[in-house]
């Protein structure tokens, strides 16, 4: 993940997330982009496809009756 | 004839849960005058501590009276009964307003209780009023809403911590002798640091979400803030429990977070992540000499103390953070795409950011806090309980706290959202400016009663639950 964003694709992302900002909020959120490309390379590790994410669930006794 | 009525109080506030539920108990203390005497200090000092947005005076006191009725008809109904009470303004209340410090919902008059507040009053307990949030528990200071942000009792110019900031700022005040607070990253420890009270993140699940805002929903966790980790034990003795409106609530026994207390320490094994503030944010003098001093402490109590080491507090926050972030912008969708201007803007800027994480980030996230949760799991395998900071530092003054401070500094109590497990911030002395400084217990998960028997006998170990904000000092009784 780039640590800077173009602003043609920052303008793409709030399209898709349906935010209106102000000029002055889109280029505050450029600021902070590479904060965010940080924790996103943090949180990828070398594990391979089979690694399940925190939130898998089994069925509890209520789905079974 | 009139209703019996109790003798007039030896003592009226700051005191803590149990010095009062003994008195209450003993009927050498009214209920209704403890009531009356938190509603003078509120009327006396929220004007400059702003720990409340909503009163509740003429509710408290009806039921404050019914609770002397029932004492004197002998039908109390235990330590609870009769406890002035705040409750953070995310927790919906029948009929009373619950804004979640914000102008969306400045309207907003619930038609049930959350069940945390349910099961306060079914304890007995008086509610006086809904206490300062941060905007939908997010965000920091703001300047820009209707209702001003709390401030620190112990200086008034410096911050809470948040978000569960007018319910520290009214413990430490002596407003109220327990109130609730909420944690997603830190928002009951936080202010428990930098307000110099005690603050419980329970176990996920030991406590229902139902009818609390949500700020991230599997990291949100709902617990008590009391002057004492005692205190915090007789809330969460009334707190804890399934239930079945929250999806995330654990259908476990309820065990016994009292008796245990005053057992001792002998023996425990404690590990100290010394790495979290000396390596991957170094905290200031203050808080590394607690720290130091507060494991000298444990071991003198007879703990066993071992260094243990994991990942980075840099990874623990990262995967915290994407997780909080996308969790509130999903949460907040709908706000933010057509009311956004409503927002506060430290809250706009949070939900803005929820556009520049994929949902491969968020999975990744996920994926990252099982390795994580696995983690500490294995480092814990031979210890009872961890030590780590709680804050990095003291209170910084209330206009220097930084809107995008999520990315400045890696957050010590992170962690224990990321792993869901128990949590505590105890006060371990104060800065030479008389700042409150912590550290912070974590233990094992439902392993609560662990937990509050150590920071228990660390605060009767130590002279820091002596020691109130000078404006707060009149009339102590612990």
């Amino acid at each position: 993940m780039p640590a800077e964003i173009a602003d043609a694709t920052l303008d793409f992302l709030l399209a898709r997330a349906g935010l209106d900002l102000t000029p002055a909020q889109k280029a505050e959120l450029k600021t902070v982009y590479a904060g965010i490309a940080a924790m996103a390379g943090r949180v990828r590790k070398p594990r391979g496809r089979m690694a399940e994410p925190a939130l898998v669930y089994g069925f509890a006794e209520e789905d079974l009756a | 004839m009139s209703a019996p009525r109790l003798p007039q109080p030896r003592a009226t506030t700051p005191m803590t849960i149990a010095a009062a539920a003994r008195l209450l108990a003993s009927r050498a203390l009214s209920p209704v005058e403890l009531t009356r005497a938190c509603l003078d200090r509120i009327e006396a000092l929220n004007g400059e501590l702003h720990a409340f947005v909503h009163l509740t005076a003429e509710r408290a006191l009806a039921e404050a009276r019914a609770a002397e009725a029932a004492i004197m008809a002998g039908e109390a109904r235990g330590p609870l009964h009769g406890i002035p009470i705040g409750l953070k303004d995310i927790v919906d209340t029948r009929g009373v307003p619950t804004t979640c410090g914000s102008r969306l919902l400045a309207d907003n008059i619930p038609d049930a209780d959350a069940a945390c507040a349910e099961k306060l009053a079914a304890a007995g307990t008086v509610l006086l009023g809904k206490t300062t949030t941060h905007e939908f528990a997010d965000g920091g200071p703001s300047f820009d809403l209707p209702w001003p942000p709390a401030r620190n009792p112990w200086n008034p110019e410096h911050f809470t911590a948040g978000s569960s900031s007018g319910t520290g700022a009214a413990v430490a005040a002596g407003l109220i002798l327990g109130g609730i607070g909420t944690d997603t990253g830190g928002s009951i420890r936080g202010p428990a640091a930098l307000c110099g009270i005690a603050g419980l993140k329970p176990t996920y699940g030991l406590v229902s979400r139902a009818g609390v805002a949500p700020a991230a929903f599997t990291l949100d966790h709902i617990g008590p803030m009391a002057w004492t980790a005692e205190d915090c034990a007789l809330m969460l003795q009334a707190l804890a429990g399934h239930d079945p409106r929250d999806p995330a609530s654990a259908a476990r026994p309820v065990p016994d977070y009292v008796s245990g207390l005053g057992g001792g320490i002998k023996g425990l094994r404690i590990g100290v992540i010394h790495h979290f503030h000396e390596v991957d944010h170094p905290v200031d003098e203050a808080t590394r000499r607690a720290i130091a001093s507060a494991t000298l402490t444990l071991r003198d109590l007879g703990a066993e103390i071992r260094e243990v080491a994991v990942s980075p507090l840099q990874d623990w926050s990262a995967c915290g953070s994407l997780i909080s972030i996308t969790e509130r912008a999903a949460a907040y969708e709908e706000w933010a795409r057509t009311r956004l201007g409503a927002f506060s803007e430290r809250v706009q800027a949070r939900l803005m950011l929820g556009a520049l994480v994929s949902g491969v980030d968020y999975v990744q996230a996920l994926r990252r806090r099982r390795e994580l949760r696995a983690e500490l799991q294995q480092a814990m395998q031979e210890l009872d309980l961890v030590l780590t900071a709680a804050a990095p530092g003291v209170a910084p003054k209330i206009d220097a706290v930084p809107k995008w401070d999520l990315f400045e500094r890696p957050n010590f109590t992170m962690p224990f959202n990321v792993s869901g497990y128990p949590a505590i911030s105890l006060c371990a002395g104060f800065s030479p400016d008389g700042l409150p400084v912590a550290v912070q217990l974590a233990g094992k998960p439902f392993a609560e009663p662990v937990l509050l028997r150590a920071a228990d006998a660390f605060e009767r170990a130590t002279p820091f639950r002596d020691r109130r904000p000078e404006l707060a000092s009149a009339n102590e009784e612990r």
